[in-house]
């Protein structure tokens, strides 16, 4: 079995971000950027096949600038086998991602695609479930469990309240939950050995995709600043403000 | 601020960087914030747990220095011993003495690929991979002189005390060794000793490859320090200690060989010392943006934001110079003699007032045990005496400018 994973180039979980000027988006200035860590999950999970021999290959893909392939040679170090690069300076959204990554699977023929369940910055949560349908294969999103077997593949999802459990036939894409697995890290030694597995790079127009902007961000928000606390007089008063200012007694 | 510029690392680097940073982060930060007790166990071997050495294994940081030939990894050459200054870094900024037990595995592990020969290279390089406890020792310093010996006192008197004899195909070993980063705790030494007493430390000092089971050899002690105290330094003994003749790794000119490790060795303890003055600035710099003083935050006091400018220009500077140094030791630059020793004591005096800063924004806080801060004062305070004191630094400066008439020697004592 090949399995294809699809990574992203996100600004760091744990940096603080800050807005531009005219509030049309996030300053990227000198940000730090890392793996969208629900990626790192997919990665592992194909990594852990590939060790248990269930896949013969892991091929990692991402979309974006050339510094994505920084993202790639950190799948690269945890374990998959090989890199592609689909090269663009463009914003790009989750419909142009999924019909990029479905060209990259025509080509390569992946028995099974995973990817993270959305990515960190712009919490889309579309890009599997549109790949799965313009690829017309079954499609288990937020996966929390899966198991290979034979042609299927048996996959839990964290649904609301509880968990489902669905059976995919191969080919299919599978979107990863939080709880799945707990990612390894790029160990030293393997990102040395990582320099040396190949990263193809093609362009849209290679696969005669034209990347469009369908979306405008009007406009975005911080969260509005933390009020100052205020002092109580007596424990009366703290139970009656919990309940008549924060709503949180009643 | 603060941090390595992304821009100034490979992609390797900034990726190595990332890998330590987040082992540190969910492993080595939280163990040490949460175990403030465990420094003072006084059962050595009981302080840093081993999850610790096994969680390090996943990043593989233990077996730097391991020729991939034999399971390990080859870094880049040319950019070896700036690669080895971030990673140093890195893990200091969660414990120097973790720090300090890994670096000593590089830096013997280099001894070892360079010189021992190759059936002990077989031997050894597939247990240490083996065993995340298997940590490597290198034996120079004595009750009777250590760094101190680098100074102009090439003469048969300021020879090293520990001695070695060829008898019957074996070396035999006498002497005693102190202060021994990994000494109480490593399975395998490079033991220094003197061959040719006729002559000066640097024409008459051999090196030995020592198993810690080797008869004759005893661990007398860990001595106990007030900073790094993850890392148990060791007293040992040689009472005819004897290894196979095979086990002499370099003959008479050991010191010389080993300068190329020496230099990666000052940059590494001005690595490890920064990334000490590193965890203080965070510290800091997060503490007085929460703690309220006088109902504001004390960042807002403009005696403490002062205070706080002071230690990250201090932190830059040491970082500059730890970067220069380092590249000069990576070209083989002439001044790189001059550099290394320069970032190392420059790092031990700038980061101990890093650290005497973070101590004071503390307020009374600074000064307590589960707090964290004195800790990493205690730590800071280390860098000036390990590997050279300041002055025997200062000296060694000036004798590679001035080689000719700086710090000439005066003769023995009448």
């Amino acid at each position: 079995m090949r399995i294809m994973v699809a990574v992203k180039r996100v600004v760091d979980p744990n940096v603080k971000v800050r807005l531009l000027a005219d509030g049309s988006g996030i300053d990227l200035t000198g940000l730090k950027m890392t793996m969208n860590p629900f990626d790192e999950i997919a990665v592992e999970e194909a990594v852990r096949l590939r060790e248990l021999a269930i896949a013969s290959e892991v091929l990692v893909v991402s979309i974006g600038p050339d510094k994505a392939t920084e993202t790639l040679r950190t799948a690269l170090a945890m374990g998959a086998d090989r890199g592609l690069l689909i090269k663009t300076d463009a914003p790009i959204e989750p419909l142009s991602v999924a019909k990029l990554l479905r060209a990259a699977a025509i080509e390569e023929k992946p028995d099974l695609i995973l990817l993270g369940k959305q990515a960190i910055d712009d919490d889309c949560n579309q890009t599997g479930q549109m790949l799965a349908a313009q690829l017309g294969w079954a499609q288990g999103t937020f996966a929390s469990n899966l198991a290979v077997e034979g042609d299927a593949v048996t996959v839990t999802r964290e649904v609301d309240g509880g968990s489902q459990t669905v059976r995919l036939v191969l080919p299919a894409v599978i979107t990863v939950d939080l709880r799945l697995n707990e990612p390894r890290y790029a160990s030293l030694p393997n990102i040395m050995k990582a320099k040396k597995k190949p990263i193809a790079e093609r362009q849209p127009a290679d696969y005669g995709i034209v990347v469009e902007q369908r979306l405008e961000i009007v406009r975005l928000e911080e969260p509005a600043g933390r009020l100052a606390g205020i002092k109580v007089g007596s424990a009366t008063e703290l139970v009656e403000r919990l309940r008549s200012e924060a709503g949180v007694l009643s | 601020m603060i941090y390595a510029d992304d821009g100034s690392l490979s992609q390797e680097q900034r990726l190595m960087r990332d890998s330590c940073r987040a082992f540190v982060d969910d492993a080595v930060t939280p163990f040490i914030r949460s175990n403030w007790q465990r420094e003072w166990d006084m059962s050595p071997g009981e302080r840093l747990p081993r999850s610790i050495l096994e969680g390090a294994e996943t990043i593989g940081v233990r077996t730097l220095g391991v020729p991939e030939a034999h399971g390990g990894v080859d870094l880049e050459h040319d950019t070896e011993v700036r690669t080895f200054a971030l990673i140093s870094e890195e893990i200091a900024r969660g414990d120097s003495g973790l720090a300090d037990k890994l670096v000593q595995n590089w830096k013997v592990s280099i001894l070892l690929r360079e010189f021992a020969p190759k059936h002990l290279q077989d031997k050894w390089f597939p247990r240490l991979l083996a065993d995340p406890q298997f940590l490597l020792a290198h034996c120079l310093t004595e009750p009777r002189g250590a760094s101190d010996r680098w100074l102009p006192y090439n003469v048969p008197e300021a020879a090293m005390h520990t001695k070695a004899v060829l008898k019957d195909g074996h070396w035999v070993i006498n002497g005693r060794k102190q202060f021994i980063s990994n000494g109480f705790d490593a399975s395998l030494y490079v033991v220094y000793a003197n061959t040719d007493t006729s002559v000066g430390m640097l024409q008459g000092t051999s090196s030995f490859l020592v198993p810690r089971d080797t008869p004759g050899l005893t661990v007398t002690k860990c001595n106990e320090t007030m900073g790094c105290r993850f890392m148990n330094n060791g007293e040992l003994v040689f009472e005819d200690c004897r290894v196979p003749a095979d086990h002499l790794l370099v003959q008479n000119t050991a010191l010389g060989s080993a300068g190329k490790y020496f230099r990666a060795g000052k940059i590494i303890q001005a690595a490890k010392n920064l990334g000490v003055g590193v965890a203080c600035f965070e510290r800091t710099a997060d503490y007085v943006q929460n703690y309220v003083q006088g109902g504001r935050i004390l960042i807002k006091h403009q005696a403490v934001a002062l205070r706080l400018a002071d230690m990250a220009t201090r932190i830059e500077a040491v970082r500059s110079l730890i970067e220069r140094a380092s590249r000069a030791v990576d070209e083989g630059h002439p001044d790189m003699d001059a550099l290394c020793n320069m970032a190392k004591v420059y790092a031990s005096e700038e980061i101990m007032k890093v650290a005497t800063h973070a101590l004071e924004l503390h307020g009374g806080n600074g000064a307590m045990l589960e707090f964290g801060i004195e800790k990493l004062f205690r730590d800071a305070a280390i860098f000036l005496h390990m590997d050279a004191t300041v002055d025997v630094s200062r000296m060694k400066i000036i004798k590679t400018m001035f080689p000719a008439t700086a710090g000439k020697y005066a003769g023995p004592e009448n």
